[in-house]
């Protein structure tokens, strides 16, 4: 497959891309590249349950001391898809606990928090467990972003460590049925010492206007 | 049960035990070799099971004869779901063409087999007809009313988010019942998409809806684990069958309104989906409870005294009788 910028040279020497006289062949792949970095593309979407559960509390700290399983710190912030921050945007997270299982009677790993004028949010949790019943779904957290004048977004964030993906998720992706995109499987940063390991994960979420 | 539970299912293993079991086998039909069962439904006259499969083919089959009467496909492109209208006139497909994205529908006629009607519309994880085959329900990244005849959207009944699970038609075809993922149900003016009332609220996702025929009674039930008899007219929640033993995941309600017929699923073991239970809507007095480990029960239909129910193994498609 050719490179964009390959494809754009041979556009441009075949008079397929008209260049102002005032700017040079560069300059405008220059300005192409930064205008096409500056509209990414919307998150995609994933589906929502069937495990989600209406009025979760606002709550960023779903890990409880004593908690079995990774500490999990969950960030990123919310964007539209021109790049401009989206303020006060809602985020519903909802995961299994360490043995992937749902909490269904009550709220446990449930929450849910409006981000700040930055578009910045966190979540304080565990890496999720694989559902117990030899199931072929990865790890995931699901999220609900609600914002005014933007479409709602139901996505799940999938995590790179997953054995299943072999250490290789941009081929291996395919292996959980519901993922048709790589887009949605982060990096996992660990830190801390080797007895007190905590994971970090960075989940930009990008929200198509109305 | 819907396309959208079903995706989830076929991500699990299903361990095969032996064990006892109520209801009689009235057919087994074996597949291809090779073919596995991803999703099925039965017509409503409860005569023919459409099957779709793990090679992107819809089957349709004979639950009387197991004979295969047709096999429909759309090159490479995967079926997201199928549906029968309440007549058994038409089967519904829908192709997925771009995920997230589109599909396209084709209505075929059953006597012939022939395309009736085809229109592109929005990917698709369940589908419906109304009994009077004027109108097309979807749901998928969008909800939505359709014009069979004329190949026209009449509404967009999406709710705010998580789309609908499962969609219903009441028995003049005037009304659609949306089970939501946002955890309500909804009920719609099919013409129009106006709602008829501000919805009924659950805790969490209901995952199956089913209008009564005679319009007056919705039968609803999800993860919450209860089955709920729904005013249409108000939204309001008439009564509650709250012994439920696990999540349902469709339901089916007989024309009297005296039984429904209810599929069970797991919150422990999503993909085990081998319980099935006929209740007395009236005195909510178990009438027969089926369970049997290995298969999937995939959906019936209340044909006379009884209800016809077609389950999968990895070799084969059983037809039941429940009563």
């Amino acid at each position: 497959m050719l490179a964009r910028r390959v494809v754009l040279q041979k556009c441009l020497a075949l008079g397929s891309i008209v260049v102002a006289s005032h700017f040079s062949a560069d300059s405008m792949l220059f300005a192409f590249q930064e205008g096409e970095k500056q509209h990414p593309k919307p998150t995609p979407p994933n589906p929502l349950g069937p495990f989600y559960k209406r009025l979760a509390p606002v709550n960023n700290i779903l890990r409880a001391p004593g908690d079995p399983g990774l500490p999990l710190t969950l960030s990123g912030q919310v964007f539209d898809t021109r790049g401009d921050v989206v303020p006060r945007a809602t985020i519903e997270i909802w995961q299994t606990n360490h043995h992937g299982l749902y909490d269904v009677d009550g709220y446990r790993y449930r929450g849910k928090q409006t981000v700040d004028t930055t578009g910045a949010y966190s979540f304080e949790s565990v890496i999720p467990g694989h559902y117990p019943d030899k199931s072929r779904v990865c790890q995931h957290v699901h999220y609900v972003v609600v914002a005014a004048e933007h479409k709602p977004l139901v996505t799940q964030l999938y995590f790179a460590t997953d054995p299943a993906f072999e250490g290789d998720p941009q081929k291996n992706y395919s292996r959980d049925p519901l993922l048709q995109t790589p887009e949605l499987i982060r990096p996992v940063v660990l830190t801390g010492e080797p007895s007190e390991l905590h994971a970090k994960v960075r989940f930009e979420l990008y929200l198509e206007r109305l | 049960m819907n396309m959208k539970v079903a995706a989830l299912m076929l991500v699990c293993g299903l361990p095969v035990v032996a064990s006892a079991q109520s209801g009689r086998q009235v057919n087994t039909i074996n597949l291809p070799a090779g073919v596995t069962v991803q999703y099925g439904t039965m017509s409503r006259a409860g005569t023919m099971v459409a099957t779709i499969d793990g090679d992107n083919v819809v089957r349709v089959w004979s639950t009387g004869s197991g004979e295969l009467l047709q096999r429909l496909a759309d090159g490479g492109h995967p079926p997201s779901d199928v549906a029968f209208s309440p007549d058994g006139r038409y089967l519904a497909i829908v192709y997925q063409l771009v995920p997230n994205e589109k599909g396209v529908l084709r209505i075929f006629e059953v006597d012939s087999w022939k395309v009736k009607h085809e229109f592109v519309v929005p990917d698709v994880f369940a589908l419906a007809l109304s009994p009077d085959n004027r109108h097309l329900a979807l749901s998928g990244m969008v909800t939505q009313t359709w014009d069979v005849e004329n190949s026209r959207l009449l509404a967009d009944v999406s709710p705010p988010f998580g789309g609908s699970t499962s969609l219903s038609f009441s028995g003049d075809g005037n009304w659609l019942a949306t089970a939501d993922g946002d955890g309500h149900v909804r009920v719609f003016d099919a013409a129009t998409g106006k709602p008829r009332s501000s919805g009924t609220e659950f805790a969490l996702e209901p995952l199956a809806v089913a209008f009564s025929k005679d319009n007056k009674a919705i039968i609803a039930g999800g993860v919450d684990k209860t089955v709920s008899v729904i005013d249409p007219e108000t939204g309001k929640v008439l009564r509650t069958l709250s012994k439920q033993p696990g999540l349902i995941l469709s339901l089916d309600v007989s024309a009297d309104k005296k039984q429904v017929a209810v599929i069970y699923g797991s919150a422990d073991s999503f993909g085990k989906v081998d319980h099935l239970i006929l209740w007395d809507l009236d005195t909510e007095a178990v009438l027969a409870d089926f369970r049997k480990p290995g298969i999937t029960i995939l959906g019936g239909a209340f044909v006379g005294d009884h209800y016809l129910f077609a389950a999968t193994s990895d070799t084969q498609l059983g037809v039941w009788s429940l009563r």
